[in-house]
């Protein structure tokens, strides 16, 4: 994926936000899958979408596009159902899994059936096989390609109609770490064209290079969702002479205060400025008081309470 | 134009392998067992009477009951690794209302039936035409029984893959489709023959060789429509299965 951007990113979109509204799913009436997720994916940001495995990120995704049906709710692309939308294809790129491929095409037949079905000029497979650097493989069997290879050819039959929304479950898997550089370029190019990229992962690593915006969600259920920098700055570090009473006067002050190296504090609820104050009046020297920016990896335990079916992994696999 | 294209999308998914030349090499095989037979066979007495006649040709050449298996097994083939391979994600998406999906499916595997049916016939009369060379006899079919035996065959053709086709969409499992092909028109057949005897007009190789002028067990209209039936009928359940099941 030598190229950063694809030549063909729309300068002016439409806006095409992606709204999920009390969506729930369940199967022959067991425990929901999803369970009233409502969330709302908005253009020209790339949002991750974030959930150990089996936290129903790939069924949401789904409901979104038509292949599954929810129980409830409603998942909508600029207010219309997938299917009800003029030219779908032309409207949301979409690569759900990343395998499927009939193991004995070759990755630009794969292309050309797309290109066929959407209507699309023949050349333009060309154009997003060279863009997802798959043009000396493009002949050869899909069955005989590496993940990382499937990963570009589901990269470039979501891109082939260039559309204004990217819907991309898991994309990173199986990407070297150029792949991955060059990924999040590109979705960054579309997002930053004003394009809508929603992007799950169970790679907090990947989500943390990739996205804007997060959504997090565990056992079906929306755990939290907004700016990843707002969602990672809420915390402060604080180094002190005496922390176990600091501890004490900032809890007081309604501080929720976690303990982590000897002389080191993580301060939730707090401003600094409040927490110096608190500091001063109480008589306790400060030695940093400071921005905490939080991992992800962090954040996450934080958020689901480390009670997931499946554990997240915090780095991008190679 | 939408359907159009979805077709047109379908018939590449099928020739974008190397399925059909499998079939076609089933085909090729088969012709060359028959002329193998028609030029070195006899019958129990040490003679030839099984090509003796222009209607003992016509009934070796008629290909219509084959041609409905083969092809049946190739459309159940080709729509349940659609599901096997996830490739159907694809279609679903690029082609959401589903009723349209399927019968862009359905009408590619029919034109796909078609072909294999008519290259079967094909094959299978000049096989015997072949085999003949080595006999003493001559061809001694009739220009229309040929048309009707190439003609038959192709409509069986069709009407196997959409069967199959139907079978494949509702099992979705490659080796379940194969099976259930296998079940629906071998296995089945012989035992309601067995429970109600009037059946036999009605099963799938007998219709196949009434089309092909070899038998007369119903009307030709009728036989055709019997055939349509047993196409239609899995391939309308089909339909309603994907309709209604999510893409998992």
């Amino acid at each position: 994926m030598q190229q950063l951007s694809d030549q063909k990113t729309r300068t002016a979109p439409r806006s095409y936000p992606i709204t999920i509204e009390h969506v729930t799913k369940s199967y022959g009436g067991g425990a929901a899958v999803v369970d009233d997720l409502s969330f709302v994916v908005k253009p020209g940001r790339v949002t991750g979408f974030l959930g150990p495995n089996g936290a129903g990120k790939s069924t949401t995704m789904k409901i979104l596009l038509g292949l599954a049906s929810p129980t409830a709710g409603r998942a909508t692309i600029d207010g219309m159902a997938y299917g009800e939308l003029a030219d779908p294809t032309g409207t949301v790129g979409a690569s759900v899994e990343a395998d499927a491929f009939h193991p004995g095409r070759s990755g630009r037949n794969h292309l050309r059936i797309v290109a066929d079905a959407t209507d699309t000029p023949l050349e333009r497979v060309d154009e997003v096989l060279e863009l997802v650097e798959l043009s000396a493989a493009a002949n050869r069997r899909a069955g005989a390609y590496s993940l990382g290879m499937k990963q570009r050819l589901g990269l470039a039959t979501a891109l082939l109609c260039d559309p204004p929304v990217l819907v991309l479950d898991e994309p990173g898997n199986g990407l070297d770490p150029q792949g991955i550089r060059t990924l999040r370029n590109l979705l960054r190019s579309r997002a930053a064209a004003g394009n809508t990229v929603f992007v799950s992962s169970h790679l907090l690593g990947e989500v943390e290079q990739l996205a804007d915006d997060v959504v997090v969600i565990n056992q079906g259920r929306l755990v939290t969702q907004g700016s990843l920098d707002e969602l990672r700055q809420s915390a402060s570090l604080v180094r002190a002479a005496s922390p176990e009473a600091l501890q004490v006067t900032l809890e007081a002050a309604g501080g929720v205060v976690e303990s982590g190296q000897p002389d080191t504090l993580v301060v939730r609820g707090l401003s600094l400025d409040e927490i110096g104050e608190q500091a001063f009046r109480a008589g306790i020297a400060l030695h940093e008081l400071s921005r905490h920016n939080d991992s992800l990896e962090d954040r996450f335990f934080a958020w689901t309470g480390d009670t997931a079916g499946g554990t997240p992994q915090s780095n991008t696999k190679e | 134009m939408y359907t159009l294209r979805t077709i047109r999308a379908e018939i590449r998914k099928l020739t974008s392998t190397k399925m059909p030349f499998a079939f076609l090499a089933v085909l090729a095989v088969i012709g060359a067992a028959t002329a193998a037979a028609v030029a070195f066979g006899t019958d129990m007495d040490g003679s030839k009477t099984f090509i003796s006649t222009a209607a003992d040709q016509q009934s070796l050449m008629a290909f219509a009951a084959n041609a409905l298996i083969i092809a049946a097994l190739f459309g159940a083939m080709a729509v349940a690794r659609e599901y096997s391979h996830g490739t159907v994600v694809l279609t679903f998406l690029t082609t959401p209302r589903r009723p349209q999906a399927v019968f862009a499916q359905l009408a590619a595997v029919f034109v796909a039936g078609c072909m294999l049916g008519l290259v079967g016939a094909g094959v299978s009369t000049g096989s015997v035409a072949a085999g003949l060379t080595a006999t003493d006899y001559g061809f001694m079919v009739s220009f229309a029984d040929l048309a009707q035996v190439l003609a038959a065959s192709t409509l069986a053709g069709g009407a196997g893959a959409v069967l199959g086709a139907g079978i494949g969409a509702l099992v979705r499992n490659t080796g379940g489709a194969v099976t259930g092909t296998i079940v629906l028109l071998l296995i089945l057949p012989p035992l309601a023959v067995q429970a109600v005897s009037e059946a036999a007009s009605w099963i799938p190789n007998t219709l196949a060789n009434v089309v092909s002028g070899v038998d007369n067990a119903t009307g030709m209209g009728e036989a055709i429509a019997a055939i349509g039936l047993w196409a239609l009928v899995p391939a309308a359940i089909g339909l309603v299965a994907v309709t209604r099941r999510d893409v998992v």
